[in-house]
């Protein structure tokens, strides 16, 4: 007796401990929830650490950048790979103030702990002049306290929440956020699909349908775009289970999309979903005119099964981009040389663009101090490879905001084209979503 | 000895190994309360949610009422023991896999609960506090980690030195002898459930402290089931030393591995685990016991 | 009134119960019976070889569902380097991790079967943790799918569409149950292992190799749900921790059928995956769909340790 329910006991705690490492390594929570009312600024001292060089440095020592990454994931492979290009970019060049640049890369390991310690090893025991952070908003929430102590100059090129803003409060000028807040992102998205529906007066688009994950990441999603859209199109959603969380049944959303008949169809989860919610829209018969995902990544090979002809994205990176801009070839051709491949995911570009972004800064300033770093950095005006030009200006609540415009792409013939901005286009639009059939 | 080490380590590492530390410290403290509720045969899955539980309280009494946070932290201990204990009384009455299943239940209803409550709680995106505990002074949060943790280490000792030693184990030998020979086993497992989930609780109340905000998935994270669990199983089971050294040695080794191997560290991390267990079935302290005693 | 003898017995009742209800199904939401079957196929298909190893080897193996990732990546690349069909290289990999499945218990399996059962489990979470890392070491977490043409063949009947290649899921299901249950039933060695499995020592005297025993169904059972991950692969993504999810269901399932009651996996599976099904039918509700399923095991295993003690 006792042995056979001990065995169970335990059988049932490990195989939950499994489960467990799922949930713990699965979950990039970027985007959480509503828009709220700004709070009361956040009374914190920020200590301004001076790490002021003393004259003209005889020896090169190096100036040291810490990056923040999470190494288990795509998105943080990206993100360093895009930081020790620039690296090597910037040293090519003759490094920053005469200084070589050099790269300290840490992995949070999606946890906040790790996150948090993370930055105090940085800090402490490498002595960094200046961070680049690419943590989820769950992991930078535990870094913002320990950041918030040390009070140097960050760029943070991820972290969507707008509790991460909150936490950060209206003092800390040395931080800079590159990357739209959560409720920003939908802004681009409307912007775009007015000028959409501007330029093809055939178009309809009075109702849209989201499906969205069950998680932090979708119902924010969701229920900003309620408030976003409230004056163009009517918006009814439904959440489902993402593949990457164990589900990946959307039968049951895609049957009352099609009962519901909207013009456009979006689906908020993550790339996990991108092949088999299609499949399964073929599969009971629904073609929407419009079939949009809003996953913050797509699978490498989404373009080479034809059932993503038609779909449409919304991206900050495309490789496309590299025939309208010089400076994506640049970059795209650059990432190649070194590593093998272009980028997966848009956080390379943007990582890229954070460390050059400080080095300019830095050289501008003349100088590592806080002050005067700062005081460059809003200067800035960096041409990005995603062809965003990088400024910063108030936000709710911080004071160095730099939004991201999402692009409004389209995948034909297997690869990504961009539609809108205008200036970015390398397709026209595709409407309606072609039919299943031959597909 | 090991104590005053503890105690005094902070003064001479710098931010950086508090932090580690005090992370190991924590889920040493976490691995601890979950042993002693297994020592009665009883696996509780519930960590994650009484840790949860206790910090939401601690947060957002903390928010409400402006108290001092180490009151707030005591207050989510509380609030853990009292959930815990009427839950208590009703999921006790199952065993073994059944109970484990149950308490992982409550912590899934816990989570759902805290979501969906998002007037008070901020549903999925959770709250931030307005500061950390101490303004983020790593030492000083380590020492109150560590203070919890030496707490528990005393609560687990007086476990194993008293009457309760002697209930627990032999309830988990065999739950009918025990009913015959006198043992209350009800109240026995509904107070030891009640004590490891407010020890919990008080642990989740400082780490919401440290970190300055609540969030569903940082609360409610199965991390916290399933690193304590390991942690104990590999260090040794039923004792107070075990789960400590458990959780201490794959902390630290975990920690190495990550600044040496960047990429692989994990697997490494698994591939020891496996090793381990393969040489050392009865975990580290329990093979460690066995040879001295065969001496 | 009394009702006509067969229905007053409580089994009977439940069956008509069930009856009426599929009935009522089928004309109101049949897509909830179309899917919650195909749901059904799957669940139990991964859980069957875990309820063998666990039922007879007595070894709860919590890298189970890696086992199946790892086939269902193997697959993939024989398909992308090689241009095969995922459902034909289903024969390769189970060859493979048959094999594979083998070393794994000679290396590791073996030294732990007299240890205490905590050990086992931990080892098997070790060897999870590792089966996870190198598949995010090798091939990144970025997901990945193939694309083939019959993952989303449909059938329209009236004006109803859905997708019918799910249903290959039920027919491996129970392929694999009769496959089984005939080897442990009717052949000397699936007889010899069942015997090992029961009473190890007792098979020992009467001169059965209860070690090879133990052996055969292991690798069995990792063969077979690595294979299965072919089958995954047509219809989902796949990336490194995309296992481990239904290793916890398949031991939920485990749980609800009863340990050794390998036909009950199916039955059980039927009633969760309808139920998941049934809930997620209505606008809204889906997120529901996880409660139900601790509310249902519970209830069984609520059900049954009453009915026990």
């Amino acid at each position: 007796m006792k042995n056979n329910q001990s065995i169970w006991a335990m059988m049932l705690i490990l195989s939950i401990l499994i489960t467990g490492c799922v949930k713990a390594t699965a979950e990039p929570t970027q985007v959480p929830t509503s828009v709220p009312p700004v709070e009361e600024p956040t009374k914190v001292p920020t200590k301004v650490p001076t790490e002021v060089p003393t004259a003209i440095p005889t020896e090169a020592e190096p100036i040291k950048l810490g990056v923040i990454v999470s190494l288990g994931d795509i998105s943080g492979i990206n993100g360093q790979n895009g930081a020790l290009l620039a690296q090597e970019e910037i040293n090519a060049a003759g490094g920053i103030l005469g200084r070589p640049l050099e790269v300290i890369v840490m992995d949070d390991e999606m946890t906040p702990e790790k996150g948090a310690a993370a930055v105090e090893k940085l800090v402490t025991v490498d002595n960094v002049d200046a961070f680049v952070i690419n943590s989820f908003s769950g992991v930078h929430m535990a870094q913002i306290p320990t950041l918030k102590k040390y009070g140097t100059v960050t760029i943070v090129t991820g972290a969507a929440s707008h509790l991460c803003e909150e936490a950060i409060g209206t003092d800390a000028d040395w931080y800079f956020h590159l990357h739209s807040w959560d409720y920003m992102q939908g802004q681009g998205q409307k912007a775009g699909w007015l000028a959409i529906t501007e330029k093809y007066p055939d178009l309809e688009f009075g109702s849209v349908f989201m499906a969205y994950e069950e998680g932090a990441f979708g119902t924010a999603s969701f229920q900003f775009s309620q408030v976003l859209f409230e004056d163009m199109a009517t918006l009814s959603g439904e959440s489902f289970k993402s593949a990457a969380m164990g589900g990946g049944d959307y039968s049951a959303v895609l049957e009352h999309a099609k009962a519901e008949n909207a013009d456009s169809f979006t689906w908020v989860g993550y790339a996990a979903d991108a092949l088999p919610i299609l499949e399964q829209a073929k599969a009971i018969n629904y073609a929407p005119p419009f079939f949009v995902g809003a996953p913050p990544g797509w699978p490498p090979d989404f373009g080479d099964s034809p059932l993503s002809e038609g779909v449409i994205a919304y991206e900050v990176w495309a490789d496309a981009l590299t025939e309208v801009s010089d400076v994506s070839k640049d970059f795209y051709d650059s990432y190649v040389d070194l590593y093998g491949s272009g980028p997966d995911n848009y956080l390379a570009a943007l990582v890229y663009s954070a460390v050059h972004i400080l080095a300019e800064g830095m050289e501008r300033a003349g100088t590592l101090e806080a002050d005067a770093l700062i005081t460059a950095l809003e200067e800035t005006e960096y041409v990005a490879p995603t062809m965003e030009v990088i400024t910063f200006s108030p936000s709710m609540i911080i004071k160095h905001q730099a939004p991201l415009t999402p692009m409004i792409a389209q995948y034909q013939g297997g690869e990504l084209e961009v539609l809108y901005p205008w200036d970015r286009a390398t397709s026209e639009l595709i409407y309606p979503f072609p039919s299943w059939e031959g597909r | 000895m090991v104590l005053i080490l503890s105690i005094f380590f902070p003064i001479y590492a710098g931010a950086y190994p508090q932090r580690v530390a005090t992370t190991i410290v924590m889920y040493a403290t976490l691995a601890l309360s979950w042993d002693m509720m297994f020592r009665s045969g009883q696996p509780s899955l519930s960590i994650a949610g009484f840790f949860g539980l206790g910090g939401y309280a601690a947060a957002l009494t903390f928010l409400d009422w402006e108290i001092n946070p180490l009151i707030s932290i005591g207050i989510g201990s509380v609030f853990s023991f009292m959930i815990a204990f009427i839950l208590g009384l009703v999921i006790l009455r199952i065993r073994g896999l059944y109970f484990a299943i149950a308490t992982m239940a409550l912590s899934e209803i816990f989570r759902v609960i805290v979501i969906n409550w998002h007037g008070i709680t901020g549903g999925h995106s959770g709250k931030a506090l307005p500061s950390a505990i101490f303004d983020g002074d790593s030492a000083r949060i380590y020492w109150l980690f560590l203070g919890l943790a030496i707490l528990t280490a005393i609560v687990s000792e007086i476990f194993q030195r008293s009457r309760i030693h002697f209930a627990l184990t032999s309830i988990r030998n065999n739950e009918i002898v025990a009913k015959s020979s006198g043992i209350d086993v009800f109240k026995y497992l509904v107070v030891v459930f009640g004590l490891t989930s407010a020890l919990q609780g008080l642990v989740g109340g400082a780490y919401v402290h440290s970190y300055a905000f609540i969030s569903p998935e940082g609360s409610f994270h199965f991390n916290f089931v399933l690193l304590p669990v390991t942690m104990a199983l590999f260090g040794g089971i039923y004792g107070t030393i075990g789960p400590i050294v458990g959780t201490v040695i794959l902390g630290v080794i975990g920690e190495y591995l990550k600044l040496k191997l960047p990429y692989g560290h994990l697997l490494v991390y698994g591939v020891i685990i496996v090793i381990v267990i393969l040489f050392m079935p009865k975990g580290i302290v329990g093979t460690v016991k066995e040879k001295l005693h065969r001496r | 009134m009394q009702l006509p003898g067969i229905f007053r017995q409580r089994k009977y009742q439940i069956a008509f119960a069930l009856i009426v209800f599929v009935v009522l199904l089928v004309f109101w939401k049949p897509t909830v019976l179309i899917y919650g079957v195909q749901r059904a196929g799957l669940y139990a298909s991964i859980a069957i070889p875990m309820a063998l190893v666990l039922g007879v080897v007595g070894i709860l193996n919590i890298a189970h569902g890696d086992f199946m990732m790892i086939g269902a990546y193997l697959a993939y690349w024989l398909s992308v380097l090689y241009g095969s069909d995922p459902l034909v290289a289903m024969i390769p990999v189970f060859v493979a991790m048959f094999v594979a499945g083998a070393l794994t218990y000679k290396i590791t399996i073996k030294h732990v079967l007299d240890a205490p059962e905590f050990s086992q489990l931990l080892l098997t979470f070790g060897l999870a943790m590792i089966l996870e890392q190198l598949a995010n070491l090798l091939w990144t977490s970025q997901p990945r799918k193939l694309h083939v043409d019959y993952a989303s063949s449909s059938v329209t009947i009236g004006s109803l569409s859905f997708g019918v290649f799910e249903f290959t899921n039920v027919a491996i299901a129970i392929l694999i149950l009769i496959a089984l249950m005939l080897f442990l039933k009717r052949t000397r060695m699936g007889q010899a292992a069942l015997a090992a499995g029961q009473n190890p020592r007792g098979a020992k005297l009467v001169g059965i190799n209860v070690e090879q025993a133990y052996l055969l169904l292991f690798s069995i059972s990792i063969a077979i749900v690595s294979a299965i991950g072919g089958l995954f692969l047509a219809r989902h993504s796949i990336f490194p921790l995309v296992g481990s999810s239904y290793t916890m269901r398949s031991f939920a399932l485990i749980a609800m059928a009863g340990i050794g009651n390998l036909p009950g996996i199916l039955f059980c599976s039927l009633g969760l995956g309808v139920a998941e099904s049934f809930i997620m039918s209505f606008k809204g509700y889906s997120g529901w769909a996880d409660i139900v399923f601790f509310a249902l095991i519970l209830l069984v295993i609520i059900i049954r340790s009453i009915r026990r003690y």
